[in-house]
């Protein structure tokens, strides 16, 4: 329909008013092109004739990493890379020779890239201004050998740039990871997110999970340089940043202690161990084996290396400590002994039908490890004998249900929360757990008897161990693992809060367990753990293997009345925890406890041969 | 015809562009030869476009715009992403982007909810219909996301708000949140705020409910800016940053400035000749072809060359907006003057983006620059205005 008649008379008006606002805006644009082609149009002129114009990258020096006591664990410093660095436009004929094959090749062989890779690096660099990296931290000849070259290399220059300095070598590898060039796929994700080509990116460990904090931001300055692609003046309009360096970090870990394990595990093939400060859930240290120097991926691994690292049939890249699931074996009667006082199906006096040796139950026989049988018992003696018959009986009082639920309000079966990447869950199996895998009413309520000794389907990280241990130590306080305390420049960073429930802090149920744990090391299976003058409650246990020779397991917390370490140790296809760990736990806590000259005395010989009994006097050669 | 003939040396001068931007070795070469293609099939388009009385668009308002909200949902689903946003729907070998057909949708179905006898956009359900109306396509296209294309919805709405005769104190009091979160960002003190919401507020003589409302809506923005900012993909707070402070985020969107800011200041007065630029020649201009293709006008035809462009691209608008006033029907009025506002907007926020005036929005030049759908879109903008203009004369 038409517009009535005053709408058309606003309309009129408005059009002027439209018709002044469009040629405003055109008008603007204009005014824009003038100053531009007209007014400044010479400069341009002049920084076009070569584009001498180039983005150059400051980089952000990362963040350091300290332990708890402030002593340095991870740095930067300075090493120099081969970059390649893009023309102006007016050599372009000398653009093109970096195209030809015997360029690449040349430079191919000095950086050892192939030239398909050298080829993309420098196309990039051509199509986006930037300097290309084509090796970081070159030894000293290849340098030599560019400066001599660079006459028939065009483009080809060394530069300075902070290179990852690990000066521990491979102590707590695991833990600290490593960063390295971030990857040209990676940068197709993370170009928004201010990453240029050369930019360092943590990979695993405290590298990955706090890569925000220590990474920091780059700057970058436009420099004019003149034809040859020396630097002639920086340009002002564009507006230089300057980088802000990344923010240290302070550690949980402490690197005493984390020495002592290193060395009490150095023997070690394949294992790990975790020790935690029972107080709050920091990480005291941790180990990993087989480990690996975080300083190869600075330097740049050959594809050899990695390959030897990634795929090695005993994977040095992965970090037992967190991704490693074992069957916790004995150790568990821990958590199956803190369910039952917690859900009240046995008191610590209740004795339960005396060992002969082993249980039938559902027309099966379940032995108990001392096949002489070990009579009758009370709960802590069960757990101080590490009894199999007197823990069958528990599991079936508990129930799957029973047994469950406690040890996931320890946090167990699901991630602690650590701030580690890539962390295991373990698996705690529950009804639903096995209707799925051999279907509803397929499975028997005889494989309770297994879990109940810490045999089946249960499967914990060596952490996860450690986290159990500290909660017992601390009368059930839920805690979350962590390993950074502090971020230098960020006041507000807290750790995180747990994210397990816990069991109720009733001494009534901690106080019989951790006395047994504490008989288990002074007179019981864990022996080889005491340490002179220092309370010391722990629990061996062996892990069967479908797969090979049985895990040794072995968690322990000292001093009992004021815990400061709540230590887990896993070895695997070691044979008995109390034989092969108990000892290097021991060692451990001597060398943390006890002033130098009393350390003499403890059982180094015992660590070189490990399949040895390591405390003959204790009348106990390894529990179960 | 004036019209037509602009849009279409615009659509050649771009296809000389996209020559000469392309025609250096590299991964674009060639592809003039598609652009040339699309220009036909835009052209075509336009044809049939115009063909039709408006009349039947009318009629298909309300399909049209419901088929464009379907397509943008699809491209949220299923669509294909670049640069981590989902724009476009894979058709075989054809890419498709959803935005541009929602655009006309949206144009088209307002021109007809604004065409009433007795249309009073001071009550509430007429000026607010039209809010949600817009707002559907605003938030997809926001979400896929396109920061850039999704704030050309606003400004159609705003530009047939004040079409549909809106009062002025009322269409400025609606937008003080607006005004007021930019003046918040650029003073960074609500004292400036507080006094603008007054000013408003006191000259608007509105009731006293819609002035409490109006304020309550201020103080709203002031509580979900924090919010909204931090729920922005970090490259979009890194082009309003880019923006507000140009030395931000200088890798990309700073060195595509710099870079185009060269191209076309060296092309001085007249250009350094066709074919014969330097800056793109050397791949040194990224998205020469594209979304920069107005630095490549500029650095080989020099002041000349941009300024013609702007000339043209300045008669097609206001051809435009005569045609708004001149049109047979209130239909046809509103229609005009959505699809002008829409260009106008697109023309704008490219060219001031090429001369370092604007953020890096990834906003095409109208007619211009490479690309398919873009191209048929703006070709079936081109054919409403020229609908309009065949039948001015209409009894």
């Amino acid at each position: 329909m038409l517009p009535s008649k005053t709408l058309r008379e606003l309309r009129r008006q408005r059009h002027r008013l439209l018709v002044a606002l469009t040629l405003a805006g055109f008008g603007l644009t204009v005014v824009g092109l003038l100053r531009l082609q007209v007014a400044e149009g010479q400069k341009y002129a002049k920084l076009a004739k070569g584009n001498r114009v180039r983005p150059e990258i400051l980089r952000a020096p990362r963040g350091t990493i300290y332990d708890r006591n402030g002593e340095l664990l991870v740095d930067s410093a300075p090493s120099f890379g081969i970059v390649f660095r893009p023309f102006p436009a007016e050599s372009a004929r000398r653009a093109l020779e970096t195209m030809s094959p015997v360029w690449l090749a040349r430079v191919g062989a000095l950086v050892e890239l192939d030239s398909a890779e050298v080829r993309r690096r420098v196309n990039f660099a051509n199509l986006t201004g930037q300097s290309a990296m084509l090796r970081h931290d070159a030894p000293f000849a290849v340098l030599a050998r560019v400066e001599e070259s660079r006459s028939e290399l065009p483009g080809i220059e060394v530069q300075v740039e902070p290179l990852r300095h690990y000066p521990h070598g491979t102590l707590a590898a695991h833990l600290l990871g490593y960063a390295r060039e971030i990857s040209s796929s990676e940068l197709d994700t993370l170009r928004d997110a201010g990453y240029v080509s050369g930019d360092l990116i943590g990979r695993t460990g405290v590298e990955r999970s706090y890569e925000n904090f220590l990474r920091g931001r780059d700057g970058v300055e436009y420099v004019v340089v003149n034809a040859r692609g020396r630097r002639v003046s920086t340009l002002r309009e564009s507006g230089a940043r300057t980088p802000v360096p990344g923010l240290d970090l302070v550690l949980t870990l402490d690197l005493k202690v984390q020495r002592a394990l290193e060395e009490v595990m150095a023997d070690v093939r394949r294992g790990a161990a975790v020790v935690l400060d029972p107080r709050d859930g920091g990480i005291l240290a941790m180990v990993s084996r087989p480990a690996y120097d975080p300083s190869e991926f600075s330097h740049g691994l050959t594809r050899a290396r990695w390959k030897e690292l990634s795929e090695g049939g005993a994977n040095p890249l992965l970090d037992r400590s967190i991704q490693g699931v074992y069957p916790p074996g004995s150790t568990f009667k821990v958590v199956t002994m803190s369910a039952a006082l917690a859900r009240g199906v046995v008191r610590p006096g209740t004795r339960l039908a005396p060992c002969t040796g082993g249980l039938n139950y559902g027309g099966r026989r379940f032995g108990c490890w001392e096949h002489r049988g070990h009579g009758s018992l009370d709960l802590i003696e069960a757990l101080q004998h590490s009894c199999d018959v007197y823990f069958y009986q528990v599991g079936l009082r508990l129930g799957l249900a029973g047994l469950e639920q406690p040890a996931k309000a320890l946090g167990l079966g699901a991630r602690t929360g650590v701030d580690l990447p890539q962390e295991a869950r373990g698996l705690i199996p529950n009804a639903a757990y096995y209707d799925r895998h051999w279907g509803a009413g397929l499975w028997r309520s005889g494989l309770l008897l297994n879990l109940a000794i810490g045999q089946g389907e249960l499967l914990l990280t060596p952490l996860q161990l450690a986290l159990v241990t500290a909660e017992v130590a601390s009368n059930g306080r839920p805690l979350r693992p962590h390993v950074v305390q502090r971020v230098r420049g960020a006041r507000e960073f807290r750790p995180a809060r747990p994210v397990q429930l816990g069991l109720p802090a009733d001494p009534a149920i901690w106080q019989p367990v951790q006395e047994a744990m504490e008989r288990a090391v002074a007179a019981g299976t864990g022996a080889a753990a005491r340490v002179p003058g220092v309370r010391v409650g722990g629990k061996t246990g062996t892990a069967q293997n479908p797969h090979g020779e049985d895990h040794a397991l072995f968690v322990c917390y000292a001093p009992v009345d004021s815990p400061r370490v709540a230590v887990a140790i896993v070895v695997e296809n070691a044979g008995h925890g109390g034989s092969v760990c108990a000892p290097r736990a021991g060692e451990m806590m001597r060398r943390l406890f006890l002033p130098d000259s009393l350390q003499r005395r403890s059982a180094r010989p015992a660590l070189s041969d490990s399949a040895r009994p390591a405390a003959p006097d204790s009348g106990v050669v390894d529990g179960d | 015809m004036p019209l037509l003939l602009a849009a279409l040396a615009l659509v050649c001068l771009g296809l000389l562009m996209v020559y000469s931007a392309t025609s250096i070795p590299g991964v674009h070469q060639g592809l003039w030869a598609r652009q040339l293609a699309w220009a036909g099939i835009a052209f075509a388009v336009a044809w049939v476009v115009a063909g039709i009385h408006y009349r039947a668009y009318d009629a298909l308002a309300w399909p049209l715009y419901i088929v464009s909200i379907g397509l943008l949902v699809l491209v949220l689903v299923k669509g294909s992403s670049a640069m981590g946003a989902k724009r476009w729907l894979d058709l075989g070998p054809l890419h498709f982007q959803p935005s541009e057909l929602a655009k006309v949708a949206t144009v088209i179905l307002l021109a007809r909810r604004f065409d009433q006898e007795k249309l009073d956009l001071r009550r509430f359900w007429p000026w607010f219909s039209a809010l949600l109306i817009v707002l559907v396509p605003f938030a997809l296209v926001a979400k896929e996301p396109d920061l850039g294309t999704s704030l050309t919805f606003p400004v159609i709405l705003i530009a047939m708000y004040f079409w549909a005769g809106m009062p002025v104190g009322q269409l400025l009091l609606g937008l003080s949140p607006v005004f007021n979160a930019a003046l918040f960002f650029i003073t960074g003190g609500l004292w400036w705020s507080a006094g603008l919401v007054a000013v408003l507020l006191g000259a608007a003589r509105q009731r006293l409910t819609t002035l409490i409302m109006v304020l309550l809506l201020n103080i709203g923005v002031g509580y979900a800016l924090p919010h909204v900012w931090n729920q922005m993909h970090d490259y979009q707070k890194r082009r309003i940053e880019t923006f507000l402070n140009p030395g931000e985020d200088p890798y990309r969107a700073g060195y595509q400035i710099i870079q185009s800011r060269i191209a076309i200041g060296s092309g001085g007065l007249k250009g350094m000749g066709y074919l014969k630029g330097t800056q793109k020649g050397l791949a040194f201009l990224p998205m020469r072809h594209t979304d920069f293709i107005f630095s490549v006008v500029g650095e080989e035809w020099g002041l000349l060359g941009t300024v013609t462009v702007v000339v043209l691209y300045a008669l097609l608008v206001l051809r435009g907006l005569r045609l708004a006033l001149v049109a047979r029907s209130g239909f046809a009025s509103l229609l005009a003057a959505g699809v002008v506002s829409a260009l106008f907007y697109h023309i704008m926020v490219n060219i001031l983006m090429t001369i370092g005036w604007a953020p890096v929005t990834g906003l095409p030049l109208p007619l211009i620059s490479y690309g398919g759908t873009a191209l048929v879109a703006n070709g079936i903008q081109i054919g409403l205005l020229q609908n309009v203009a065949i039948r001015r004369m209409e009894l």
